[in-house]
Parts: structure tokens; C-alpha cells; sequence
């Protein structure tokens, strides 16, 4: 699951580089997406502290 | 500017951005220093970011593609800010290992930042998208490395949070190598009959 966003931006660095423009920009958005949604699921992250 | 001083200055920022990446690989794999799932998210922002340099490489610049580093960076700004907030309460020794008394998150922050300007700075200059002649696609040395070099790094880190973190989501605070430690039990499954 986390090495979803890699995935996706690796394909767009391929994409890029068949100069398939459009769909470099697709496998960007889908990346960002999917960080921005794993980042929402790790924002609470506790922190573990003694106070 | 011309087209190709900004060629030369989007290369030199992915030479940046990869040296960032290659930077926190070698402190996972040689200083054994795990990254959090925060970290691993900052570095998925700059691989995003990159995306929009290697566009800028290939077709030329674009405010879009620009666009994509800026939004890029602003993603990765937050995660860090959020990470650096985690730890700002006083007792908090902070995640993984200083350099020069930054954590790794402080410096991605300020990363981020710095790659926000210069996007911006860059972007001032309209001369670069009002280019006559056709756009070279072959690339040079410099641009075709830092191109290979954020390839190979973004599967590098595909495979390595596999290995942290199997197919699901990462632990808070990595022990070790799940995948060989508890998911698969690899090395039993080697010492087994």
C-alpha cells in the first residue's frame, strides 16, 4: 500500500520518458492522491511521550 | 531565459531532488536508520515534485509542469510540518538521526520551501514558454542522468517499503524489515526442512 505512490510515479517518469505526456500526468495525479489519502491515514499518528 | 538555461536549472534541480533521495536511502541502508511512515510519505512528495522537473526536461517548460513541482512541494511541505509538530512538544526526542541539529524532516521542510521559490523565481520569466523553434527531445548528459538517476531511485523505494512494510500500511515506529521479520518469516521458511 505504501509503495503505491512510488509505483505510480516511477510510471510516470516511463511515461515521460515514451513522451506520453498525458498519461504522465494521470499516474502524477493518481500519486498524489494516493499520498495525500495515506498522509490523512497517518496524521494522527500518536506521539509517545511521558508527561 | 532562454530555453536552454532553463533546461540546465530544471536539471539542476533534479540533480537536487536526487541527491536528497539517494541521501536518505544511504542513511537507511548503511547508518540502519528505518524510515517512519511520515518519512516515507516526504519522500514520495519529492519523487511527485521531481515528476514536474523531468516534464520540464522532456517537453519543455510549462507553467503546468511547474505547477506539479509547486503543488508537489506544498503536499510535502505539509507532511513535514505535521511531522515537526509531532515532536515539538518538550520531552519528544524526535525520529531518527540530526544532521548539523536538523532531523530529516526539518531539512525536507525547508526543501520544500526553497523548491517553492525557486519554481516561483522561476516562473517570472515568460521568455522560456515563448520559444520559436521546436523543442530538442534528445537530452544531454546532465539531464539524462538526474532523468535515470530519479528512476532508479523510485524503484529503489518501491522495493524497500515493500520490505518495511509489506502490502499494508507501515508500523508507526519500524522495528526491522517486515517483511523478512513477521509477515512472510522468510528465513524460517529457508531453515525449515
Amino acid at each position: 500500500m505504501m509503495s503505491l505512490p512510488f509505483l505510480l510515479f516511477a510510471c510516470g517518469l516511463g511515461a515521460t520518458w515514451l513522451r506520453q505526456r498525458g498519461a504522465a500526468m494521470g499516474f502524477w495525479i493518481a500519486g498524489l492522491v494516493v499520498l495525500l489519502v495515506l498522509f490523512r491515514v497517518h496524521m494522527t499518528d500518536v506521539l509517545n511521550i511521558a508527561l | 531565459m532562454p530555453g536552454d538555461l532553463s533546461r540546465l536549472l530544471n536539471a539542476l534541480g533534479l540533480i537536487a531532488v536526487d541527491t536528497v533521495l539517494a541521501l536518505a536511502l544511504i542513511d537507511q541502508l548503511w547508518f540502519r536508520d528505518l524510515p517512519c511512515p511520515l518519512c516515507i510519505l516526504q519522500r514520495g512528495a519529492f519523487f511527485a515534485a521531481g515528476c514536474g522537473l523531468a516534464l520540464n526536461l522532456v517537453f519543455g517548460p510549462r507553467p503546468s509542469q511547474y505547477g506539479v513541482t509547486i503543488l508537489s512541494a506544498a503536499a510535502g511541505t505539509a507532511i513535514s510540518l505535521r511531522q515537526m509538530l509531532i515532536h515539538i512538544a518538550p520531552g519528544s526526542p524526535g525520529y531518527g538521526n540530526a544532521i548539523f541539529g536538523l532531523h530529516l524532516y526539518t531539512w525536507a521542510f525547508i526543501a520544500f520551501a526553497l523548491m517553492i521559490v525557486g519554481c516561483a523565481v522561476l516562473l517570472l520569466d515568460d521568455r522560456q514558454f515563448a520559444r520559436s523553434d521546436p523543442w530538442s527531445t534528445r537530452l544531454s548528459v546532465l539531464p539524462l542522468t538526474a532523468f535515470a538517476l530519479l528512476f532508479v531511485l523510485a524503484v529503489g523505494n518501491v522495493i524497500s517499503t515493500v520490505l518495511i512494510c509489506g502490502a499494508g500500511l507501515c508500523p508507526e515506529v519500524p522495528a526491522g524489515y517486515l517483511i523478512f521479520n513477521d509477515n512472510l518469516r522468510l528465513t524460517d521458511l529457508a531453515q525449515s526442512p
